[in-house]
């Protein structure tokens, strides 16, 4: 499978100008954005918080962005067009992805400034974003894959955003109810656990396990993805 | 390569109907070639599996030398191009945005989007958004993408279904012109004057089987009756055999100054079609 950076920049560059226009996904950024500034006219704001408004941003930005452009581009049509171009499977999906990235770091980068989170050691706390934004980028577009059209694609995010996005709530009954064992391992989960770590001062040597098993979300999501864009080229 | 695509024994089974059962055909280089036949009988199917959409269930598919394996590279997508009557362009896009990014996807000048533009006669379009322009319009933008990298073989699967004259014959013209450059074409269509007036030989489809396949006008002589229609003065209608005895006749109303108009009794294509299937090109 081939890869050029010319045409994922022009896939790229194509979405940008796309999603400028279009008042959905803006609507949806900004619903965040006034959440995370109503939270950081608090005062002073628990860490949990913090990451609620984070997980929120991967939950209803990221994941909810990338699932609708691809279910956009499938009802549209536009996504066979682009098949049917010499864009290969990697062009269209790095494509596809980045604008959803640069989206996602921006939102982040902004709910944060507006709550007020100043991590102790920045360099893993990045590390541990970028993953979970990769994550929830094929999430989204598996489940854009999976949807008809964009009103399909607007339900389908609905138990994504609640399991991973307000997973972590689910923590206090995981000893009460075993078969919620599994919350414990939710990207989402492991993205607070290490964030509480790296405020105790400890550094990426102590932090692996957390990475380790964001990494594993991604890597799994990664290849269902593949196996999902392989069979939507195929009728 | 005088072949751009041979076919042998191509079928394509879904569960337990059949949508394509033994097709052997093939399509000289520089050819336009249609597909006929009515819906369901297995034209999109064809086009797909040509294209590298579908999986056959057996048979051998060769385009552009390519085996069925090589049909889903950068490298054949980059010397083909597919036209259906869904447009797929970006609605909140402009026409030149639409067209822009298809050069940078198959890496040809920007420069181009203003020659294809003029040859489908929207040069003045190229600001709007695509959500504002009419579906013959539409349809003339694709064509202009497929325009774009002059493909070596061009798929069209029903590019006129539901268009006007006036857009249908902009389309008609533009493919010709496309033609003209060397650009293969396969064309599936149910409109035999489309057919009639674009293809070099054509196949009819039935049922997943190609019943015949010909020039258009080989297939109207050899299904016509060989009868002259001639329009008379008097208001009368007379046939006469295409033969001596025919001509004798005919030459007595025309002495006498009595014929308005002669026509030559060729069957359709659509005529043709019904006469071997028995049933009607919807």
């Amino acid at each position: 499978m081939t890869f050029s950076m010319k045409r994922a920049l022009a896939i790229f560059q194509k979405d940008l100008k796309d999603l400028s226009k279009n008042m959905y996904i803006g609507s949806t950024v900004l619903i965040v954005i006034l959440l995370a500034a109503l939270y950081g006219r608090m005062g002073e704001v628990p860490l949990e918080m913090h990451y609620l408004v984070i997980n929120f941003v991967f939950a209803m930005v990221t994941a909810f962005i990338q699932c609708a452009i691809i279910a956009e581009e499938k009802e549209k049509n536009t996504l066979r067009s682009l098949m049917l171009s010499p864009a290969s499977m990697n062009d269209i999906i790095f494509g596809k992805s980045l604008v959803t990235f640069v989206v996602t770091i921006l939102t982040v980068v902004l709910c944060a400034w507006l709550t007020g989170y100043q991590p102790a050691d920045i360099l893993p706390i990045a590390f541990a974003l970028i993953l979970s934004t990769l994550f929830y980028i094929a999430l989204g577009t598996i489940l854009g894959l999976l949807s008809k059209s964009v009103m399909e694609a607007s339900v389908i995010i609905l138990p994504v955003v609640f399991i991973f996005g307000f997973g972590s709530f689910l923590m206090s009954y995981v000893e009460e109810y075993s078969f919620l064992a599994f919350v414990e391992y939710l990207p989402s989960v492991q993205l607070i656990e290490l964030a509480y770590e790296v405020e105790e001062g400890l550094g990426f040597g102590d932090l692996w396990f957390h990475l380790f098993i964001i990494a594993l979300w991604v890597i799994g999501s990664a290849i269902l993805t593949i196996i999902m864009y392989k069979k939507r080229e195929m009728d | 390569m005088d072949n751009v695509i041979e076919v042998n024994g191509l079928a394509k089974v879904y569960g337990n109907q059949t949508a394509l059962a033994d097709l052997d055909f093939s399509v000289k280089k520089g050819e336009t070639f249609g597909f006929l036949g009515p819906s369901g009988s297995g034209k999109t199917t064809t086009i797909k599996i040509l294209t590298g959409q579908l999986t056959p269930t057996s048979g051998e598919v060769k385009v552009l030398g390519l085996p069925f394996s090589s049909l889903r590279t950068s490298e054949y997508r980059k010397r083909i191009g597919v036209i259906t009557d869904n447009s797929g362009l970006y609605q909140r896009l402009s026409v030149y945005e639409n067209l822009k990014l298809y050069c940078q996807l198959y890496d040809v000048p920007l420069t181009r989007i203003e020659e294809v533009l003029k040859t489908v006669n929207l040069a003045n379009e190229a600001k709007k958004i695509v959500s504002k322009l009419s579906k013959g319009m539409l349809q003339r933008v694709t064509l202009a993408r497929a325009f774009l990298h002059e493909p070596d073989l061009l798929f069209l699967d029903e590019p006129t279904s539901a268009l006007d004259p006036v857009n249908s014959m902009h389309i008609h013209r533009g493919l010709k012109k496309l033609n003209e450059k060397g650009t293969t074409i396969f064309l599936t269509t149910h409109d035999m004057s489309e057919a009639e007036s674009l293809c070099d030989r054509v196949a009819f489809l039935h049922k997943g089987n190609i019943q015949i396949m010909d020039e258009p006008k080989q297939l109207r002589r050899k299904y016509s009756d060989h009868t002259l229609r001639v329009e008379l003065k008097n208001g009368k209608e007379v046939v006469l055999a295409n033969n001596s005895e025919g001509a004798q006749e005919l030459y007595k109303y025309m002495s006498a100054d009595q014929v308005i108009s002669v026509h030559s009794n060729e069957p359709t294509l659509g005529d043709i079609f019904v006469e071997i299937t028995g049933r009607e090109l919807i």
